[in-house]
């Protein structure tokens, strides 16, 4: 069982956490150096935790549990208006990033109104590759009933925050409802606003779970970090990326951030130590976003084995 | 404590969280934009259903324009007048004004905050900006800000010591901005 977590520390001596997870059998799923200070999301086996901590512990370094860590959470805004942004959207965006996931911030063309609303193909096909969605709706308990159109299609599954008390049975097709969020002209600063931060983290970490739990019925062929190390190592072009996040992990498989026409080749052509190709084992296509390479790794019961 | 003298909200249907929630809105948005202490009264009708939004604000008494002698010290030197500049904010509006009424080659500014004129006028009494002009452009910006966002369709009413602002995503037919007018009027005489 791999423990999710985010160690944040000088960079002096960063490497020797690395090297110490990558020599206990973890992953490293992000890097990020900003000046003095390094921050790490790691997959780290949970009987080899100590080890870690008595590390970080020497290195005056703080790790904490990041319960979302290795999924990609859509914060989907009706458009990007002022209305909108930035208060709401970006803080539920930053608290989910604090927890480890990474968060993509959306915003739908034609998502205002009550009677005018609506999503198209392309908008919901974006959303359904991330791991669940959180949609940002206002104040009127009326428009939130009216807008559930928006994500009906959404198969993901779908958060959804607003202002006013709305019962769980009048919004079926939302995976949860957390209420005393709707739309602020200031940032979450009083203790309730924060708390009502957490429920959305709380939230999107059932849904996540649940997403989980199907899987484990049907186990992935292999485990998405292990095909992200192996397409680090065998495609060195991915850490030229320009993105912040080259290889973005989701729960059934991962985004490479090169562009599909020129790299879908070599992204097939991955090999792991047991001999098996990533084509093999998986589909990749193009995705949604910019013209990355989309990885879905296929379930035991379409390969026949796992690894 | 509302620095306004009323603040009057009114929502249809079962919305109490939503009047409540857009009257911290409105709030909000009024003080980012320094905008609370030039209005007086303030109504706002707002109609889920239609769906529509509408808001009647009285503003306080008229804003004098700026003059060259509130943005500085005019004193007499030789040969002309020296204008010391303390409110930066309005410099460039200052010049402009300066060099159309002297022109450019009588307007000097030797340092940051000195402006010398060679005149025998004082310009004392010179309009810098027309500050009411500048307000209800931020006023409509805030109202625009206010309403909700799908609400495309939007008229804007405004006279020298009121406003009456209404928003809706069907087409404004003259029936509803007269039915939202007589409701405002409600909500004023209640």
């Amino acid at each position: 069982m791999l423990e999710p977590v985010m160690f944040t520390g000088g960079v002096y001596k960063h490497d020797l956490v690395i090297e110490l997870v990558e020599d206990l059998g973890g992953y490293v799923l992000q890097k990020n150096v900003t000046q003095s200070e390094v921050i790490l999301l790691l997959l780290v086996p949970t009987e080899d935790m100590p080890a870690l901590e008595s590390l970080i512990k020497e290195l005056r370094g703080e790790l904490v549990r990041a319960p979302l860590a290795g999924t990609e959470v859509a914060v989907v805004t009706p458009t990007l208006a002022i209305h909108h942004l930035p208060h709401t959207a970006c803080d539920i965006a930053e608290y989910l990033r604090r927890n480890g996931a990474k968060s993509n911030m959306m915003g739908l063309a034609r998502g205002v109104g009550r009677e005018i609303a609506q999503i198209n193909e392309y908008e919901s096909a974006l959303i359904n590759e991330h791991d669940a969605a959180v949609f940002i709706f206002g104040n009127f308990a009326e428009c939130i009933r009216k807008k559930e159109s928006l994500y009906r299609n959404i198969s993901v599954p779908v958060v959804v925050t607003g202002g006013p008390k709305i019962p769980k049975e009048d919004l079926p097709y939302a995976f949860e409802y957390v209420p005393s969020i709707g739309r602020v002209a200031h940032r979450a600063r009083k203790a309730t606003e924060i708390g009502t931060l957490d429920s959305i983290i709380d939230a999107v970490g059932r849904a996540l779970d649940r997403t989980r739990n199907e899987i484990s019925k049907d186990p992935l062929t292999t485990s998405p970090p292990r095909v992200m190390d192996a397409v680090r190592e065998q495609v060195p072009e991915v850490e030229y990326s320009y993105s912040p996040l080259p290889i973005a992990l989701n729960l059934n498989g991962l985004r490479v951030k090169l562009p599909y026409q020129g790299y879908r080749d070599a992204v097939k052509a991955v090999t792991f130590d047991e001999g098996v190709k990533l084509g093999e084992i998986a589909t990749i296509k193009p995705s949604r976003m910019k013209e990355y390479i989309l990885v879905r790794i296929l379930p035991a019961s379409e390969t026949g084995f796992v690894f | 404590m509302d620095p306004m003298e009323v603040f009057k909200i009114e929502v249809t249907g079962q919305e109490e969280f939503g009047a409540k929630k857009y009257r911290e809105i409105i709030m909000d948005i009024l003080q980012d934009l320094g905008l609370i202490r030039s209005i007086g009264r303030l109504y706002v009708y707002i109609d889920i259903m239609k769906p529509v939004f509408a808001v009647y604000g009285l503003l306080r008494s008229g804003i004098p324009p700026l003059t060259v002698k509130d943005v500085g010290d005019v004193l007499k030197v030789e040969g002309g007048y020296q204008i010391k500049i303390n409110d930066e904010e309005h410099m460039s509006d200052l010049l402009k004004v300066l060099w159309a009424q002297y022109g450019r080659e009588r307007v000097e500014q030797p340092s940051r905050d000195i402006v010398v004129i060679a005149s025998d006028t004082p310009p004392s009494g010179l309009t810098v900006a027309d500050l009411e002009a500048e307000f209800l452009q931020d006023l409509t910006d805030a109202l625009l800000r206010v309403a909700p966002e799908g609400f495309r369709n939007r008229r804007n009413e405004m006279t020298k010591d009121s406003f009456f602002f209404i928003a809706a995503e069907e087409t404004l037919k003259p029936e509803m901005i007269a039915e939202m007018k007589q409701k405002i009027r409600e909500m004023e005489n209640a």
